[in-house]
Formats: structure tokens, C-alpha cells, sequence
């Protein structure tokens, strides 16, 4: 997939916002024709005609709303004396159509590249928090997203918004809308933009896990088939945010985990009969990311009942066979879960075998982009916790894929390798044995004599001490 | 197989099993490099966001039709409009004084604070004033205790539109001429004519004194925008429905009769007085 190199500059410079900007229904239909002609004079001059109250306004308010779409025109905008105070008291004002259309001016503003509109705007934030606990949907909604969109821009209007009281206020919002999912999804991207604050694990998630949002987010986790995947995406990012952080403990405590892990088996199980619905990757991630954290941090003996069906080993597999090649960060971070579950309990290392699923995970190996690192793991997982399994695993062909393995570049392949081949050999002559025969010993000797220090010395000890005194019965 | 004679060269003095596998549990942290394309796709997806929103003109085009509240004359085509209009200005109305307020919350304190007797009595001996941001559960002796509150801890602006008590409004003549000086006059003008939300507020403190409601401000306001035949319509509907017995001096008020009580309210939660069910809309 193409991904775009300043999106990824920015991720890297840990600069990663994104602004989300709520379409109307008529720009759908026309395909958005910005007419970028209109100068400066027309916005003074359309601000001049909303300034006037009268039949009209709306109909200007509208066009302002329009013209604000502009860039530049945002900055002209604010530039005018008072214009933020009128649209102010027309987004508190007794006209409804008005207050709609001043709330899509602030929408448009809010979405602005430039970082000195969003403080500009801030003698609005009040009303559009108060509004949150309003009735009329749609507006809401414009609340919702000019906030989420105001938030990153700048320290100044962040610590106000938090002082304002944001997070009850979207909590409030959550509880009292959780029918209409439309709202729950702004809700939830507000929130998102919040919990990615670089500050955020001090001054917001203690305050966001502290209140009823945690437990809110998890049940709008299970899509409504009507409405979309959309509300439990911007749901599932939220729960990720949290679960980076500290806040684990009360996420696990709510029951976060199971949540997450039965939403997963039944979207890996999608995934598994073909059915990949545009868009499901979107949840898919958050929610990986959210069990492969929260298993890391789940005390063993809880976690089977946390995570209740071992076939969940059975959806990660799914899901890293479904975007192998189209998303192979989706399929990388798949296996990073499953890592977390096989290295914490044998019951998911067994699940891997009775389920059949090791065949496939070593068909993966020569995959790069650190999947197969991963896999490595996995197995290496597996053969430590279920020694009495390491002939099946031999017998899968494990030993052979090793064999390519063990000359690949990657350092941390080969020392994964030679891990796994010695807990494979130890105490198995037929296994050493079935290394020897697939010309394994000339693979650890070129390692003895070309590799870095460790490996060297993990090559050695196989070759003296369980290699060798085989080759010479076996090939010869 | 021939090397393999040479192999135990320095090796095997070191007797330490060089294998030291341990299975291994990964927390990452939000900016971790594996989450890097996750993260990146997650943004593409917010960036490209595609929504149908606000206006719904062309949907399905219905004929102009007014609102039932009595006293309220404007007119709507589509019932999506209609929908906004309600739930702005009439889900949330005291009706004791007709104040619509943009919350269910915000009601209940205003009638509180404005009409409920027992609310003044015990807020001589304690606390009574709420904090209006939610979730802050603050009280206060008196309004100006909690308007300080709010400018110092939520910083909210010291003429915050939703903030205005009773007691206000003697001490608002004296304020207003400043207020005048700094907004620009239009500016000033849209409270003067807007009034709903601030029906409770700048507003009304002065314009009550005249005898005016809320009413009589919407409908001028909407009467402009009328066209005579919605008006005619509007009328026989209102006429009805008119439960509000409004002591305007505006002519076009006049226009109704008053054939229901001021007491008796219509509709859901077309106007409420002491706390209720919270009216919900799906």
C-alpha cells in the first residue's frame, strides 16, 4: 500500500496529528468545487453581511462557512476584529439554523493547517463543550469534531480544554448518545486526539481511565451491522492509547482483554472465509494492539480467563495470512500477539499444534520486515514450553526451514535459529540425526568461521557437542 | 564435514551453555517502530475522512411546515432542520420562565437556582450553587463564589452566556456599557436580537423588564423570515396549540388566542418544570 512519506517523516518526528473534517451532504454531491478565487475583499465583505441580523444571515453564514474552507481565508478571518466574538454569539444565539452554521464556521476553522487559528478560536470552547450534553445530533457531532481537531494545535488550547472539563463532558456526551453511533464515533475521535497528546500518559489517562470512559469504549467495541465498523474503530484506537500506557491494570480489571480477544476471533474468523470487508483492518490493528499489550501485562494465572478460547491463536493466523502481502505491518504486528500469548502459557503453544497451525507459520519464514522474527520466536515459544512436542515440530518441517534460516544476514534470525535447533537436539539423536542428514553441518560450520562472537560459539557447542559425534555414524 | 576437525578452536574452554532462549513478552510503547505503519494507515484513513453531514437539502423535499411549539413561528423544509431546531431551542425550557437552555443539566440548575424556594432557603446556610462544568461537582455558596471557580479553575470567560442568576441583574446595568465598548456594535446587536440561549441572560434581565419571553424574541426574529402563507398555516396551528399565555406587547402576538392555561404543557418535554425523565431522542 502507498503510504505517504511526510505522514511518515511525521510519525517518526513524533508529529503525527491528523484533523478530521465533516463533510456536508451537498459537497458529496458536487464533488467539492472550492472556488479559490475569492479574494480577501469577499470575506470582509461576507462578514460584514452576517454582522447584519436579518432574513439573510443564515444564507451569509453559510457562504462564510464556504468561504472558510480556504486556508488563507482562515487566517484573514481571524484576523478581523471580533469575528470569533460573533460567531460566538451566533453559535449561542436563538436562531437554530444559525447556531449550525456558525458551529461549520468554527468546524472549518478548527480544521485549519495553521497552528495559531485553534487559540484564536478559544472563546468558543465553553459553549461547544456545553453543547456536548445538547440533544440535536448533528450538532453535537460539529461540536465533537471541532474540538477533537482543536486540541493538538497548540499547549495553550489544550490545558484550557482540559481545565474546561473535556473529558466528563465527552464521557457525558458517550453515555447519553450510546444509541446513536454517529455521536459516539466523534466522541471517540475527540478522545483519540486527546490520548495522543505527548503529555498525555500525565494529564490525561489517569483522568480518562479514572472516569466511566473506559468501561463505555469497550461496549461500543461490538460493530453494529447497520452502522459500520466506524464507531468501534475510533473505540478500539482509544482502548490502544490506553493500553501503551500504564493503565492496564484497570483495562484488564473491566474486562478489557476478553473483549478485545472475542472481537478479534470473530473478525479472524471473517478473515478465514474470505469475507475481508473494506475497512476491517482499521479495527483489526487498535485491537492487536490492545491484546498484545494487555496479555504482556496480564498476570499468568488470569489469563485464561481473560482470554477464554485458544482459538484465538487460530484468528492471528488468519489475519496473518489475509494481509501477508497487502499490509505486512498487520501481519507483523499479528505475530507480535502471538508471541505475547505463546510465551505466556503452554495452553497457546498447544493450541498452535492441535489446531494445525505450525505448517503454516513456517511457510512464513522467508518472509522479511521482521515477521519472520516473530515467527521465529513463536516457534522458539513453543519448543521451549512443549518439549515433548519438539519431534512433531522436527517432523513439520521445522529442520528444514531452519536450515534456510540459518543463512540468512539477519543476526537475530540465525541466533533464533540456533536456539531453537539446540532445544530441538537436546537429548534427540533422531532429531540431530535428521539435521545432520539435510546437511545441516556444513551450515554451522560456515557460521563457525564467518559469524560474530555468539554465534560462533552456539555453532561450536552444537558441533561438538551434539552434531559430530552423529555425522561421523550417519553420513559416512 | 572435513572442517569440522578444526572446529573446537578456543570454544570449549568457555563451559557456560552459550543458549539462553527464554520466551519473552513484548510491551510497546505507543511510538513504537512496529506500530509505525499501523499508525501511519490510521491517519491516511482520518485524513481522507468522507462523512455526510449537516445539510440535507436535496434528500427528499417536503413541504414547508412550522414548528408546533406555540409561539414559536419558524419555518422548516426539511425534518432535519426541524429535528436541530427543536432540539436547540425547545427540548430544554423552564417553564416557569420560558428560558430554553442548551442542556437538560443547565435546566435543572436554572430552575433551581430561579424558581425553586427551597433551593433559597437552604442556600443561605450551605453550598448550594453547582459548578456547571460536568463532572466537576463543585458547590458554592453564592453565584459570584462559582463564577470566580470558573474563570480561576476552568477558565471559562468571565461572561459566560449560560452563567446569569437572578441576583445579576442589578448589577448587569452597570456592566453592560463596558461590554458595549469593547464588542463591536454588530456584534452587540446579535445579542439584542438572538435570544434565546441568552434569553436567560444579557438579554432578557433588560428585556423582561418590558414584559417581553423568549417568545416574543424568536418570533420577531422568525416573523422576518416568514412568508405570509407559512405564517397563516402556522397561525391555525399555534392557535391550537398556544399554551402559553405570553403577556407580549408585540403586535403579532396578538394574533392568537389563548384558550389553555399557562400551566398545561404540550408535546414531550416541550417545556418542563421541576426534574423529570430526561427526554431522549433515539
Amino acid at each position: 500500500m502507498f503510504v505517504p512519506i511526510a505522514l511518515r517523516q511525521a510519525r517518526r518526528d513524533r508529529q503525527l496529528v491528523s484533523k478530521r473534517l465533516l463533510l456536508t451532504e451537498d459537497e458529496e454531491q458536487r464533488e467539492v468545487t472550492m472556488d479559490t478565487a475569492s479574494g480577501q475583499q469577499d470575506l470582509v465583505d461576507l462578514l460584514c453581511k452576517v454582522q447584519h441580523s436579518g432574513p439573510e444571515r443564515g444564507t451569509h453564514l453559510k457562504a462564510l462557512s464556504k468561504a472558510l474552507r480556504d486556508p488563507s481565508e482562515q487566517l484573514t478571518f481571524i484576523k478581523q476584529e471580533n469575528s470569533v466574538n460573533l460567531l460566538v454569539s451566533l453559535l449561542t444565539g436563538s436562531n437554530a439554523q444559525c447556531r449550525l452554521h456558525a458551529a461549520r464556521c468554527l468546524h472549518e476553522l478548527s480544521h485549519s493547517p495553521h497552528t495559531n487559528v485553534a487559540p484564536a478560536c478559544l472563546p468558543a470552547t465553553p459553549y461547544l463543550l456545553t453543547f456536548l450534553s445538547g440533544q440535536s445530533t448533528k450538532f453535537t457531532e460539529l461540536c465533537l469534531y471541532t474540538l477533537g481537531n482543536l486540541f493538538p494545535d497548540s499547549d495553550v488550547v489544550k490545558d484550557k480544554l482540559l481545565a474546561q472539563g473535556i473529558i466528563p463532558a465527552l464521557a457525558n456526551c458517550i453515555e447519553n448518545q450510546k444509541h446513536n453511533l454517529a455521536v459516539v464515533e466523534a466522541a471517540a475521535f475527540s478522545l483519540t486526539q486527546l490520548l495522543q497528546a505527548k503529555d498525555a500518559a500525565e494529564k490525561i489517562i489517569p483522568k480518562v481511565l479514572a472516569s466511566s470512559l473506559p468501561s463505555q469504549l469497550l461496549s461500543v467495541l461490538n460493530p453494529d451491522p447497520n452502522f459500520g465498523l466506524a464507531p468501534a474503530i475510533e473505540c478500539a484506537w482509544c482502548l490502544h492509547y490506553l493500553a501503551c500506557s500504564d493503565g492496564n491494570g484497570e483495562l484488564l480489571a473491566l474486562g478489557a482483554l476478553s473483549h478485545c480477544s472475542s472481537l478479534l476471533m470473530s473478525l479472524g474468523g471473517a478473515v478465514a472465509e474470505g469475507n475481508k470487508e473494506e475497512g476491517m483492518e482499521l479495527l483489526v490493528c487498535p485491537l492487536l494492539r490492545c491484546v498484545g499489550n494487555l496479555v504482556s501485562c496480564c498476570p499468568v494465572d488470569s489469563l485464561s480467563t481473560q482470554v477464554g478460547d485458544v482459538r484465538l491463536v487460530a484468528a492471528l493466523c488468519a489475519f496473518i495470512k489475509a494481509y501477508l502481502h497487502t499490509q505486512p505491518a498487520l501481519a507483523r504486528e499479528s505475530a507480535w500477539v502471538l508471541n505475547n500469548l505463546t510465551a505466556h502459557s503452554t495452553d497457546f503453544c498447544s493450541a498452535l499444534l492441535t489446531l494445525n497451525l505450525v505448517p503454516g507459520l513456517i511457510q512464513l519464514l522467508p518472509f522479511s520486515q521482521g515477521i519472520n522474527t516473530m515467527i521465529l520466536r513463536v516457534l522458539a515459544n513453543v519448543t521451549h514450553k512443549k518439549k515433548e512436542s519438539c519431534l512433531q515440530l522436527a517432523q513439520l518441517g521445522l529442520l528444514s526451514t531452519l536450515c534456510a534460516t540459518l543463512k540468512m544476514a539477519d543476526q537475530e534470525m540465525v541466533t533464533l535459529s540456533l536456539e531453537i535447533l539446540f532445544m530441538l537436539v537436546i537429548g534427540r539423536p533422531q532429531v540431530a540425526d535428521e539435521f545432520v542428514r539435510l546437511s545441516g553441518v556444513s551450515l554451522l560450520e560456515a557460521i563457525q568461521y564467518n559469524s560474530e562472537g555468539e554465534m560462533r560459539r552456539r555453532a561450536a557447542y552444537l558441533l561438538e557437542h551434539h552434531l559430530l559425534s552423529h555425522s561421523a555414524d550417519c553420513t559416512v | 564435514m572435513t572442517a569440522s576437525g578444526n572446529c573446537p578452536t578456543g570454544t570449549t574452554e568457555e563451559r557456560e551453555l552459550p543458549f539462553s532462549f527464554t520466551p519473552q513478552l513484548f510491551h510497546l510503547h505507543k511510538d513504537h517502530e512496529v506500530f509505525e505503519d499501523g499508525d501511519i494507515h490510521r491517519h491516511m484513513y482520518l485524513q481522507d475522512l468522507y462523512v455526510s453531514g449537516a445539510d440535507d437539502e436535496p434528500a427528499l423535499s417536503v413541504s414547508e411546515f412550522a414548528c408546533h411549539i406555540s409561539g414559536c413561528s419558524a419555518v422548516f423544509s426539511a425534518l432535519e432542520e426541524y429535528e436541530h431546531h427543536y432540539n436547540s431551542l425547545h427540548r430544554h425550557v423552564c417553564c416557569s420562565c420560558r428560558r430554553s437552555l442548551p442542556s437538560a443539566r443547565l435546566l435543572d440548575i436554572h430552575i433551581q437556582e430561579w424558581h425553586d424556594s427551597l433551593f433559597t432557603v437552604l442556600a443561605q446556610r450551605q453550598d448550594m450553587y453547582q459548578c456547571l462544568v460536568e463532572g466537576c461537582g463543585q458547590k458554592f455558596r453564592t453565584s459570584k463564589h462559582r463564577k470566580d471557580h470558573l474563570i480561576r479553575i476552568h477558565k471559562y470567560p468571565p461572561d459566560f452566556r449560560f452563567d446569569k442568576t437572578k441576583k445579576d441583574r442589578g448589577t448587569r446595568e452597570a456592566k453592560r456599557p463596558q461590554q458595549k465598548d469593547t464588542a463591536m456594535e454588530v456584534a452587540d446587536d446579535v445579542c439584542e436580537s438572538e435570544g434565546v440561549c441568552e434569553v436567560m441572560c444579557d438579554v432578557l434581565s433588560e428585556q423582561r423588564e418590558l414584559g417581553e419571553t423568549m417568545e416574543t424574541l424568536v418570533e420577531e426574529e422568525a416573523a422576518r423570515m416568514t412568508k405570509p402563507a407559512a405564517t397563516m398555516e402556522h397561525t391555525d396551528l399555534s392557535a391550537a396549540f398556544d399554551g402559553n399565555g405570553c403577556t407580549s406587547s408585540e403586535t403579532f402576538k396578538t394574533q392568537y388566542s389563548y384558550r389553555v392555561p399557562t400551566t398545561v404543557c404540550f408535546g414531550h418535554s416541550s417545556v418542563r418544570g421541576f426534574r423529570g425523565r430526561r427526554g431522549r431522542r433515539k
